[in-house]
């Protein structure tokens, strides 16, 4: 079937080498913005995503979860619990949590919130708040008087108007705390955090020993965060943990999220999809646009091809080389463009609402955009040769 | 080598019907030099696309060397234009995008043969038609008559059984005219070459060994003659 392949080569390339520069340039330039553009956006959606999930992660959940049984409000026995599954070879390590509700007084404001009982030497390894102090510091194991609270609960001083936080309290200021159960206590505002926009920054800490002492509670947990030494093994150790004979409730960090990322990136994935089509129709119009107006313009010379004896499928399949030329161009330059546009977004990374995102592009994301820019090529490239080249030899040279 | 039989071609204008055919015989032996002659209107160049198998007739029979040609496939077609045929067009027919020696060589390079070979086959053939200066350079940098002899190059590269020629020197002053003709008339003679070629030139008789004219779609009974 191929076997005439070399001859459409031939007219292929001459033909590139003695078309219009402008033309061919100005094409290829259209064909790498369109990669650019089946690209990028979704890059940046998958980037928006991976930050949610890494916040997820670091803040929330750590990469698996345990939470209490069915119709338990707490996990018992936490320190046999994190022995155990610390001895596992894998695990970096545990970070149980003690959550109850408080409400937050300084002066005449105040806030309802959750307070969480942390064990710094435990958060340390599992969680990354030590490492969002935007002012103060992070709890040490003896400290017994003092918070740390997220900015959306300090609030800022500057920015009025904000019913729903202490309005700018500092570090050193005293925080009242109600808990639930009817205790009030005065503690130092040790340090304030700011480490993501997904609700971590109205969290407030205090230590696990103070939390013991306040609520009487003893060896007890309403979640406890694992670590693990690579990330993509969750599924692994959750059936592991299981082995173990763990009854609580155990969840990896992708089945805790899963809700809350569709809901985020769904919407970005539509319009990426809507801009995804267009970059798609632009290309196969454009590449259409170029090939017809080439056998157009090329009618003649078609007719001349065949009236010498050069075979239909060889003229047409010389066309579907120019735009798969059409397209690789594109693709390399579009590429060097991305790298170049990337390099600047890893330095520079784009402010977002939930942080600071750098686009991330998967091997499937490529795969699917030069696959689709390939076929749209390839259409684009057959119909019009096909159509020119199916016309009577005399049409075709005389009209 | 030629045998036509009762060749008709029905063109439709829209409702009306042109009878450019309308029943033509005759013979071409091989080795011989035809000229087709006539006023304008009157079939030649449709008889010519017939043989050459660029047309379709609407009826009627074409044997070339007892093939019914008629009776081919289009991809049979085109290869038997490719092997057997070879074409010179009255305007300057060459592909813009190929320099003199590769619109030479293209029909080489279509049946299979190595590229190398191609490209001194067709440098051999350029050279015959006293091009081999200028078989680099593109259509936009030859003359017309430079033109036309790259088109009979090309047309006799693959060593076609019939040379097909419509009105070559139409466009040609008479210096480049002769050229051509002094060239067809060689290959004839040293080569042998069938060749059917279209004029309206009286003094482009000398160069053929016989003249067919046409008139209204038919042959004119006394009109077959001898040349010079
Ligand atoms: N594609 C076509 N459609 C309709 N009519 C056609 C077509 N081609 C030729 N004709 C008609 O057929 C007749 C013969 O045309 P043809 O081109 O064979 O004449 P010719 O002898 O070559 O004339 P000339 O000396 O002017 O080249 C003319 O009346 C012409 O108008
Ligand atoms: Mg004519």
């Amino acid at each position: 079937m191929f076997k005439n392949l070399k001859v459409s080569f031939f007219l292929a390339c001459k033909s590139i080498k003695r078309s219009n520069i402008g033309t061919t340039v100005l094409t290829i330039a259209i064909m790498s913005l369109i990669f650019v553009n089946l690209i990028f956006l979704p890059s940046i959606v998958e980037g928006i995503a991976e930050t949610i999930e890494q916040q997820a992660r670091d803040y929330m959940y750590g990469n698996i979860l345990i939470e209490p049984k069915e119709d338990d409000f707490y996990i018992d026995n936490v320190d046999s619990l994190q022995k155990k599954i610390n001895s596992l070879p894998g695990v970096l390590g545990t970070a149980p949590r003690y959550m109850v509700g408080a409400t937050f007084t300084h002066k005449d404001k105040f806030i309802g919130g959750t307070l969480h009982s942390a064990s710094p030497a435990d958060e340390i390894v599992v969680t990354k708040y030590h490492e969002g102090m935007i002012s103060g510091e992070y709890l040490s194991e003896s400290d017994t008087d003092e918070i740390i609270m997220g900015l959306d609960l300090t609030g800022e001083e500057d920015k009025e108007g904000n019913e729903a936080d202490l309005g700018g309290v500092k570090v050193g200021d005293k925080i009242e705390v109600t808990f639930s159960n009817g205790v009030i206590k005065e503690y130092r505002l040790k340090g304030i955090f700011s480490v993501s926009k997904m609700g971590m920054d109205s969290f407030a800490f205090i230590t696990e020993k103070e939390m013991e002492s306040v609520l009487g509670s003893n060896n007890q947990a309403s979640q406890i965060l694992i670590k693990l030494n690579e990330l993509g093994t969750e599924k692994e150790f959750k059936k592991k943990f299981m082995e173990l004979g763990i009854k609580e409730k155990i969840k990896t960090w992708e089945e805790k999220t899963a809700g809350i990322t569709e809901v985020v990136v769904s919407s970005f994935r539509i319009i990426t999809l809507i801009s995804t089509i267009v970059s798609l129709i632009i290309a196969v119009v454009v590449i259409f646009v170029i090939i017809y107006i080439n056998t157009i313009y090329k009618r003649k010379q078609i007719g001349i091809l065949k009236a010498i004896g050069i075979d239909q499928r060889v003229i047409i399949r010389s066309y579907i080389l120019q735009a798969l030329f059409y397209c690789f161009s594109g693709i390399i330059i579009g590429s060097i463009l991305l790298w170049i546009l990337l390099s600047y977004l890893t330095t520079n990374p784009i402010s977002f609402p939930v942080g600071t995102i750098i686009p991330v592009i998967g091997t499937s994301l490529i795969i699917q955009s030069i696959l689709s820019l390939l076929i749209v090529s390839l259409i684009a490239g057959f119909i019009p040769s096909w159509k020119t080249a199916r016309e009577s030899i005399l049409k075709a040279i005389w009209g | 080598m030629i045998k036509v039989k009762n060749l008709k071609r029905i063109y439709h204008k829209g409702i009306v019907e042109v009878h450019a055919l309308k029943g033509v015989s005759f013979e071409v032996k091989k080795g011989e030099f035809l000229g087709l002659m006539g006023p304008s209107g009157s079939g030649k160049s449709t008889l010519l696309h017939q043989l050459g198998l660029l047309d379709t007739p609407t009826g009627g029979e074409i044997f070339i060397d007892e093939i019914n040609i008629l009776k081919l496939s289009e991809n049979e077609k085109t290869l038997f234009r490719l092997n057997q045929l070879g074409y010179v067009f009255q305007e300057y027919a060459i592909l813009g995008e190929l320099t003199a020696l590769e619109n030479v060589y293209l029909p080489l390079l279509m049946t299979g043969k190595k590229k190398k070979d191609c490209i001194n086959l067709g440098m051999e053939m350029l050279d015959k038609v006293g091009l081999g200066e200028r078989a680099h350079h593109l259509q936009r940098e030859l003359s017309g008559g430079e033109q036309q002899r790259v088109a009979v190059a090309r047309a006799l590269v693959n060593n076609p059984k019939i040379l097909f020629a419509d009105e070559p020197c139409a466009n040609l002053d008479t210096e480049s005219s002769r050229n051509i003709l002094e060239l067809f008339r060689k290959l004839n003679e040293e080569l042998g070459q069938t060749i059917l070629m279209v004029t309206h030139e009286e003094w482009h008789k000398k160069y053929v060994d016989r003249i067919i004219y046409l008139k209204d779609g038919l042959i004119e009974k006394k009109g077959v003659q001898d040349g010079h």
